[in-house]
């Protein structure tokens, strides 16, 4: 984008932009489920697979109201007992009970909608009479990435259980500690996350500036751009994306390890959110398939089977 | 990034999402999959590099379509300002928000023309020409105007009556090499950082 400045805005610019971006919950998940609404509409991206994002706009609604049964003190955040308050848990122990309150949120607000199909109520039904243990293995299950023991039908909704506590409790940490840990691996620098997709922000603080958006807490940390996010190469990177589709949504291929991950313009689409633009261009992802790439990293909202 | 698990290899294909959340939720994912047959894959690349107008080597992303790999010619449709690079952050002055109508101007300069004196026309000639011609009259101008000594007969060896406008965009090794050519042959009216 063009821009011209006036006498003094260089000066008063000179600040550097942030690194980390840390979420606002009050409005993620609000924004997300209004984005997969939009995407789901007749003649956008993600019309093929309307039903399934009305689906997780419902769960993202019923995040929102999931987080007024968050209280801060449930987060550990003022005691600073995870890791010195820095740093996210690996594990969901500290977060177990909030979690599965969470979850039982979900559930039932999901559960009471008249349009769901038999196989998405069964699988409701099979969290809803999980045990706590049982629970709280299969979250660690999911959140270390242990593919063998994940059930593509459930792991969405748990998934999103465990969004809510990670993202309250990633709004509350020092962005200077989170930026500290930027660069020491794919991960997200506050949980460990590999990241869904990446998005260029440009508002009045982050003008072009690529981010990195964590699948699990919603934090965003900063990557130069035409830079791998997975094998870090500078060459042979190329930006595909569907001819006659929308523009604001990308993939980054790199011709190196042949992987990629969504790349989002918010300078061309204002209302980019991540998880919705990279679940809702799926068709994309089936071209890439052809192509020989495959993903980075997969979805926090749609799992592939064993 | 030496990871080589199964995740390595994660696709969203037909086959793959035949087993995922989406089907096994109750949903159908042929749509999707068929829908790909509709749409070609639009292929585009962003490329890092420097302004050439000034010393003040602004990072600039050029945008082109086409596939370079292929033998297509590949367009350059777009440059802005990189807003990773530390000296101008995504911002470009009038003149470098104005690369684009550089690059693809009718007028832009792409090979050595001459001019003969009182023609009015340029003409192609080949870099051969172009460098053995300014040799000659670099020398013959040198040869006939050097000063070597001032008025109070001190060693001066300055050339006065040519100067020299070389790039600004160049690394520092050019700019040291030329500087040391060019200063060596006397030559006073130079800039090689030139703020045109």
């Amino acid at each position: 984008m063009r821009r011209v400045l006036e006498r003094g805005q260089i000066e008063a610019g000179a600040e550097r932009p942030p690194r980390i971006r840390l979420p606002d919950p009050a409005r993620l998940f609000a924004a997300r489920a209004a984005r997969f609404r939009a995407l789901a509409r007749e003649g956008a991206i993600g019309s093929s697979i309307a039903d399934y994002l009305h689906l997780m706009a419902a769960l993202a609604d019923a995040q929102h109201a999931a987080l007024d049964a968050i209280e801060p003190s449930m987060l550990h955040l003022d005691e600073g007992s995870v890791d010195g308050g820095t740093r996210l848990p690996s594990v969901v122990g500290p977060y177990a009970p909030i979690f599965r309150d969470v979850l039982g949120l979900l559930v039932r607000a999901l559960a009471v909608r008249g349009d769901l199909p038999r196989s998405t109520r069964e699988a409701l039904e099979r969290l809803e009479n999980a045990s706590a243990n049982a629970l709280e293995r299969y979250a660690d299950a999911l959140l270390a990435r242990r593919d063998d023991q994940i059930d593509p039908a459930t792991a969405p909704f748990v998934m999103a259980a465990l969004q809510v506590p990670y993202a309250a409790a990633a709004a509350g940490l020092s962005p200077s500690d989170v930026e500290s840990r930027i660069g020491a691996g794919e991960g997200c620098p506050a949980c460990g996350t590999l990241p869904v997709a990446s998005v260029v922000r440009e508002d009045a603080i982050s003008r072009g500036q690529r981010y990195l958006h964590c699948a699990l807490c919603a934090t965003e940390w900063h990557l130069v751009r035409i830079t791998c996010s997975h094998c870090r190469s500078v060459q042979g990177l190329s930006y595909l994306s569907l001819d006659g589709g929308p523009d604001a949504i990308r993939a980054e291929c790199c011709d190196r390890c042949k992987s990629y991950r969504k790349i989002l313009y918010q300078e061309t689409d204002a209302d980019v959110d991540p998880v919705a633009d990279d679940l809702a261009s799926l068709t994309l992802d089936v071209l890439l398939a052809d192509e020989g790439y495959h993903r980075a990293s997969g979805h926090p909202l749609l799992w592939n089977g064993r | 990034m030496t990871d080589m698990t199964r995740r390595e290899f994660l696709t969203f294909s037909g086959a793959s999402l035949a087993g995922s959340s989406l089907a096994l939720l109750g949903f159908s994912p042929s749509e999707a999959v068929a829908s790909a047959r509709d749409f070609k894959l639009a292929k585009a690349t962003e490329t890092r590099n420097t302004c050439p107008y000034c010393s003040v080597s602004c990072g600039i992303l050029m945008y082109s379509l086409g596939d370079r790999s292929k033998n297509a010619k590949s367009t350059i449709f777009h440059i802005e300002g990189d807003p990773d690079h530390p000296v101008n952050r995504g911002t470009l002055c009038p003149k470098g928000a104005g690369l684009i109508d550089f690059i693809h101007s009718p007028s832009r300069l792409k090979y050595p023309e001459y001019r003969a004196p009182r023609s009015d026309r340029w003409q192609r000639i080949s870099w051969d020409e172009a460098l053995d011609r300014i040799a000659r009259l670099l020398k013959q101008d040198r040869d006939a105007n050097l000063v070597t000594r001032d008025a109070a007969g001190r060693t001066v060896n300055r050339w006065t009556t040519t100067g020299m406008l070389a790039a600004s965009a160049s690394s520092n090794e050019t700019g040291y090499l030329t500087h040391k050519i060019v200063r060596s042959l006397g030559l006073v009216a130079f800039d090689n950082q030139a703020r045109v």
